[in-house]
């Protein structure tokens, strides 16, 4: 093939993987409400930072790769039958050392970033948090508020599968399940943590913005799973106060 | 005299069986089937059999593909789509990868070792015949019904936990009905098959090679054979006690699971993915060894590195067992745990890297021949770059954490399975087609089922990457109209369907391939390895005589001495023939294994146990009484007649 159908050939490959780049890089173009290339809670945005970190060198060496190939493949093409068998490489130490040490250095690097997000997200929420029960049962959501009792001595809970919550403060929750494993996500607020029967899983999360932010269980559950769905609704903090209110005013009298 | 009718006696039981064996030893008529102890039978027996499971496993994928095209689906409801989809995904793994991989194994390991047959040939058609019986135990389950109703009230009785089966969603509070008992009883009898070959073939490798070739002489196939067979024997005795303790629960009021009474349902998940992720190198090492076995011969050029192959390889296998938990990141196990998860799984990814880097050195430089087995492999190492880049994005871990469940994973790992493990088999099909068949594919077809799967499998996979970053989670039967969804799921089912058209090509082509004369030579490819030194097909016996080793791609050294720089050139004529030497040698004198059918008696067994299990313990008395008068004919039966 001639070196300018060569090349052309490994621009077409580049290209792609350009346009595959930037088909994710305008992903929340395309989004929906559980997009997590839009997060609006500083939990998913340091996890859509930290995958960015990590996509954009995966993609410049899946470019390396794929060009090689295809250049290899085009270059070193059988033009005939009668072509001479090559040199019989077999091996080069240097050049496994290479290719060893290198990509080895980049992933030790990568452990950094990542264990330092894991102990951001796994830490306790801080001092002033607000304490959220997540009970997770075939099939809907139960909110419980510990720190807010009603009038007649109940926790503060909501069956209807929204929770509400106060922007710019951490959410510290509590999360289990009652029967099966479930998973609480709301993607554009924060990652997933499973409901876990007999057990109590803890995250927390904040909202930046007022809003209504869509969630589902994630992890399958049975023949209910793709209709688990609740939201959480973000207010601001006097309006927050104002839905307490109204719902301890709301409370039956004892 | 006329009409005098001369009767003959009926033959004796004894007599019949006689009979049956020596027709089996003859290789001709279906007891030559029933009966085969030959690798190379049972080794078809394998690759057939897994392909149609494929094509069912397939056609559960179209219908679940159909249901999620649009938004709010409409074409199966909640419960049948969560059996269809638990059963295509213990299909595709354990009824399709698995078992092509065995096919593999069976067909290629003693030739390339220049042996006869495996260490334990009635073994081997035993695992053939239980992973048969096992796999049409698990798929009838669809006929059973559930507490909903019969099948003919479109009630299926398929297992529905998924293929991961978690507690306590699986026990029977939850699961009622027998799907999960055959999901469960179905994996024990296939777990005694894959046992059964992984400790064959490591035997076999170990103790059977030819003189002359030492482990570091193997073929890199059989290295990768040795490999997996060790993760076997190693991993399933692992999820054979969780799903002991799965049935103990639901059977038998155990509570190892049940959290009212004390059990705990994370303990489910860590047995499960301390077997399953070593599983999921069962799955793609063999694959890895075809592609290193094609590369060379397509290239003219020994596998670059092959020490680094074979260590990267023996390094997966020693490494996968340290990273099960990144299944569990979600689960609460604390940030230490998923530290030191996170941190094995981002170098689990080195020696994988190497192996990439060592396929690519093998065709740099080379003299590429772009036929249809090159296509399949050169395909393999871009879709495994992007498998496995996607992997390291999963460990991650707090990327996971939006991740995990949803289809961001599927892609991963369908990217691994389909566009790796299944790319690889299909280019190995083609590649050694004419080996065990005597006949070529036709290479048209070949290039149009490469493309056809090639892009189809693009198509329908790349958009679930795109779906699991919008916030699709797994195993949803529907989804609502607003999310964004729509368009990359129907694009998804398009390439399923464009898949399925490219499975129909390949299907064609082996059919109008079968019908033609088998005229291929011993060695088509000019290729390295010692199976290509026997005739196409092999004869009953493989080697005509044992074959003195005297280097790595023996057989090429057989053909070509190098200069001293390092360039080939033909040996002159008079040295090795390809399949010349058997020419005329009718085989007498050499001993084979004796053809038995109480491998297959002894295989029905547990599947009739497992029957009593679930209806009526009576049964697991006839399946006990069956085994153990398998096993005794297996150990009393005259060797040779």
């Amino acid at each position: 093939m001639r070196p300018s159908g060569r090349l052309l050939r490994l621009a077409l490959a580049l290209a792609a993987m350009v346009a595959l780049a930037l088909l994710f890089a305008g992903c929340n173009a395309f989004g929906g409400d559980q997009n997590t290339f839009a997060p609006e809670g500083d939990v998913a945005k340091q996890q859509r930072d930290l995958f960015l970190v990590v996509l954009w060198p995966a993609i410049v060496v899946l470019c390396i790769v794929v060009a090689a190939l295809v250049y290899i493949l085009v270059r070193y093409r059988r033009r005939s039958e009668d072509d001479p068998i090559p040199e019989q490489i077999h091996g080069n130490t240097r050049l496994e050392l290479a290719w060893t040490i290198a990509p080895a250095a980049l992933l030790i690097g990568i452990t950094v970033p990542v264990v330092m997000g894991i102990i951001e997200l796994g830490r306790d929420a801080d001092e002033d948090a607000l304490q959220v029960h997540v009970i997770a049962q075939r099939f809907n959501w139960i909110f419980e508020y510990p720190e807010i009792t009603t009038p007649d001595g109940e926790l503060l809970r909501t069956t209807d599968g929204v929770l509400h919550i106060p922007i710019d403060r951490e959410i510290a929750v509590d999360l289990t399940g009652l029967d099966v494993i479930h998973s609480f996500w709301v993607p554009k607020l924060a990652g997933k943590q499973d409901a876990v029967p007999g057990r109590t899983n803890s995250m927390w999360f904040n909202a930046t913005r007022p809003g209504v932010y869509a969630g589902q269980c994630a992890e399958f559950c049975g023949i209910g799973h793709s209709d688990m769905k609740f939201s959480v609704e973000a207010h601001t903090e006097e309006e927050f106060q104002a839905w307490v209110d109204e719902q301890l005013e709301g409370a039956p009298a004892p | 005299m006329a009409g005098v009718a001369i009767e003959r006696p009926t033959p004796t039981l004894a007599e019949s069986l006689r009979l049956i064996r020596g027709q089996a030893a003859s290789y001709r008529g279906i007891w030559s089937w029933i009966a085969t102890v030959d690798h190379k039978r049972i080794g078809v027996l394998y690759g057939v059999t897994a392909f149609m499971f494929f094509l069912m496993g397939g056609i559960e994928a179209l219908v679940l593909r159909l249901q999620l095209a649009n938004p709010n689906g409409g074409i199966v409801d909640p419960d049948q789509f969560n059996r269809l989809f638990t059963m295509h995904g213990t299909t595709m793994v354990f009824l399709v990868v698995m078992p092509l991989s065995a096919a593999f194994f069976n067909l290629l390991v003693p030739i390339m070792i220049g042996a006869r047959d495996v260490a334990f040939p009635r073994l081997n058609a035993f695992s053939y015949w239980v992973f048969l019986s096992g796999g049409l135990l698990m798929s009838a389950s669809f006929f059973t019904g559930n507490p909903g109703g019969t099948i003919f009230e479109g009630r299926l009785g398929a297992p529905d936990g998924g293929w991961f089966g978690y507690a306590p969603l699986t026990l029977d509070q939850f699961s009622q009905g027998t799907g999960i008992d055959y999901w469960a009883l179905g994996l024990l009898i296939l777990g005694v098959s894959s046992m059964a070959g992984g400790f064959n073939f490591a035997v076999t490798i170990i103790n059977m090679r030819a003189p002359g070739m030492t482990l570091f002489r193997m073929p890199l196939f059989v290295w990768m054979t040795l490999v997996t067979s060790f993760l076997i024997i190693f991993a399933m005795p692992v999820i054979t006690v969780a799903l002991f303790q799965l049935l103990f629960d639901r059977l038998f009021s155990g509570n190892f699971f049940n959290v009212a009474a004390g059990g705990t349902p994370l303990l489910w998940q860590h047995m499960f993915w301390l077997f399953g992720h070593p599983e999921v190198y069962i799955l793609i090492l063999p694959a890895m060894g075809i592609v290193s076995e094609i590369l060379p011969t397509f290239s003219r050029k020994p596998l670059f590195g092959y020490p680094f192959v074979v260590f990267s390889g023996v390094a997966i296998a020693f490494m996968s067992w340290g990273v099960w938990a990144h299944h569990m990141y979600t689960t609460g196990l604390g940030s230490i745990a998923n530290s030191a998860f996170g941190i094995s799984t981002i170098l689990i990814a080195i020696p994988t890297g190497i192996k990439i880097f060592n396929w690519l050195g093998t065709l740099w430089g080379g003299s590429i021949s772009l036929r249809t087995p090159l296509l399949f492999a050169a395909g393999f190492i871009a879709m495994f770059t992007i498998g496995g880049l996607t992997g390291v994005m999963h460990s991650i871990v707090p990327s996971d954490y939006q991740q995990q469940d949803t289809y961001f994973v599927v892609a991963h790992f369908h990217q691994v399975l389909f566009g790796g493990a299944i790319l690889a088999l299909f280019g190995g099909i083609y590649y050694w087609f004419p080996k065990f068949t005597g006949r070529m594919l036709s290479e048209r077809l070949g290039q149009l089922n490469f493309w056809g799967m090639f892009i189809g499998f693009n198509v329908t996979f790349q958009p679930m990457m795109v779906l699991g970053l919008l916030g699709m989670p797994r195993r949803i039967a529907s989804y609502d109209e607003g999310l964004g969804w729509g368009i990359w799921n129907m694009i998804a089912t398009v390439g399923a369907f464009m898949i399925a058209a490219s499975v129909l090509v390949f299907i064609v082509n082996v059919v109008l391939t079968m019908r033609r004369q088998a005229d291929a030579s011993a060695d088509p490819w000019n290729a390295r390895t010692l199976e290509w030194s026997i005739p196409s097909p092999p004869p009953p016996y493989n080697f005509a005589e044992v074959p003195q080793v005297k280097a790595l791609d023996d057989f090429w050294h057989q053909k070509y001495v190098e200069t001293e720089h390092g360039s080939p050139v033909p040996v002159v004529a008079g040295g090795a023939e390809a399949g010349g030497e058997d020419e005329g040698h009718d085989g007498h004198g050499i001993h084979l294994p004796s053809p038995s059918y109480w491998p297959l008696i002894a295989a029905l067994g547990p599947s009739v146990m497992a029957l009593g299990f679930i209806y009526d313990y009576a049964l697991l008395g006839v399946g006990a009484v069956i085994l153990l008068f398998g096993i005794f004919g297996w150990a009393l039966e005259p060797e040779a007649e």
